[in-house]
């Protein structure tokens, strides 16, 4: 599977979950297990004086009650997708994983 | 005669950066008449060798100090390459898209644009023509990795050694043979400057081509006029061709030059105009025509 932009993105993760959030705002009142996203840096090649290929890290949280929750699996398995770091708040256990898009 | 100063104001120059790589194919006859864009250009390196110092010992002291000959060589780095540049990495096209590797290696040209720049107008001071000439490459390894946690594109790399073309006599000056010329905005004319940009990036209705040095010393050592290449006419009764006489321009069929004159045609065929040194084909204008044999 080759991921070629953000609203191609979203919709690969809301086939793993079915709440999804790029970049939510704080008032957004999300339901769990969810996927939260959003742009973390971006990387550019040059040739010719130019950028030549553009592309985008972004961060990808898992958030669930199950510690071992398939989604984070499912995550896992995307292209240039790896674990940055876990941590919990209020019982929720966050899995933060990087990819490029 | 002046005190010398440094750094004054618009003199502290520096160059930098890469763009506007153009490949060119020489033909049968040697002339680079095709050319094309060669995207995703990152760095070309310039390396030149030999020259090296060859000390002869007479009277218990150095007599004389005579160096061998200097060879020009580099490496081309970039992202992709024209299709066109197979051919000169060895690999052979019998269709599109097969690609057969292991084949011979065929020369190329190469122009390629840096910029220069100094404290005033930053990069966009000026920049320098790089007029490549009798470039070989060599075979180069291609690492193909995974797609991994850092994605990057393949950055190819050629190394490659030049056979030096003649340059011959240029305002009774005798040039040895070379294969890189430089030209730098900045110090020469403009209107010469940019007739030499249309030869090297085309324009509507001429293709890319890479002038020889002595094509592009000439240029800069005289003037530069524009000439409109007249069509060339054909009757289709008697099937003869006939080929104007125009000041400046040579009319080729293929890489053949072709007399003014009437010529007996036998098929159809394309007859190209291409300026002569110190001419320019005033545009827009047509440089090419079809003759249809029936």
């Amino acid at each position: 599977m080759f991921i070629v932009d953000r609203l191609q993105f979203h919709e690969v993760l809301k086939a793993i979950t079915p709440n999804v959030y790029f970049q939510p705002p704080p008032s957004v009142a999300m339901q769990y297990p969810c996927i939260i996203y959003h742009v973390n840096t971006g990387l550019t090649h040059f040739a010719g004086n130019l950028p030549y290929r553009y592309s985008e890290k972004y961060d990808v949280t898992v958030v669930d009650r199950d510690p071992d929750t398939p989604i984070r699996f499912e995550v896992a398995k995307l292209p240039t997708c790896t674990l940055n770091r876990w941590y919990a708040v209020d019982n929720l256990n966050h899995y933060v994983y990087n990819l490029y898009i | 005669m002046t005190k010398v100063i440094w750094d004054q104001v618009g003199q502290r120059l520096y160059e930098t950066g890469i763009d506007h790589g153009v490949l060119y194919i020489p033909n049968g006859a040697g002339v680079y008449d095709t050319g094309y864009a060669w995207n995703g250009l990152t760095a070309v390196t310039e390396s030149p060798s030999g020259a090296e110092s060859n000390k002869q010992y007479a009277d218990n002291q150095v007599y004389v100090n005579i160096l061998s000959l200097e060879q020009f060589g580099g490496t081309i780095k970039a992202f992709t390459y024209p299709p066109e540049f197979a051919q000169c990495d060895g690999t052979a096209m019998p269709q599109p898209g097969v690609a057969v590797g292991q084949q011979k290696r065929k020369s190329f040209g190469l122009c390629y644009r840096t910029r220069l720049g100094n404290d005033i107008d930053g990069s966009d001071y000026g920049y320098k023509l790089h007029l490549l000439y009798g470039a070989l490459a060599s075979p180069s390894e291609r690492e193909f990795d995974t797609i991994n946690d850092s994605p990057a594109p393949i950055e190819f790399s050629w190394a490659f050694e030049t056979v030096p073309v003649n340059v011959g006599t240029v305002d009774s000056v005798a040039y040895k043979p070379t294969s890189l010329i430089t030209i730098t905005s900045v110090d020469v004319d403009s209107t010469v400057l940019s007739a030499l940009e249309d030869l090297l990036y085309g324009t509507v209705g001429t293709d890319p081509s890479l002038p020889l040095p002595a094509d592009v010393l000439g240029m800069f050592s005289g003037t530069i006029t524009d000439v409109f290449p007249t069509a060339p006419s054909y009757n289709n009764s008697t099937h003869t061709l006939t080929i104007p006489s125009v000041t400046g321009v040579t009319y080729y069929v293929g890489t053949d030059p072709i007399t003014s004159g009437t010529h007996a045609v036998t098929q159809d065929m394309v007859v190209t105009a291409r300026a002569n040194v110190g001419y320019r084909l005033q545009q827009p204008s047509v440089d090419e025509f079809f003759i249809d044999y029936s």
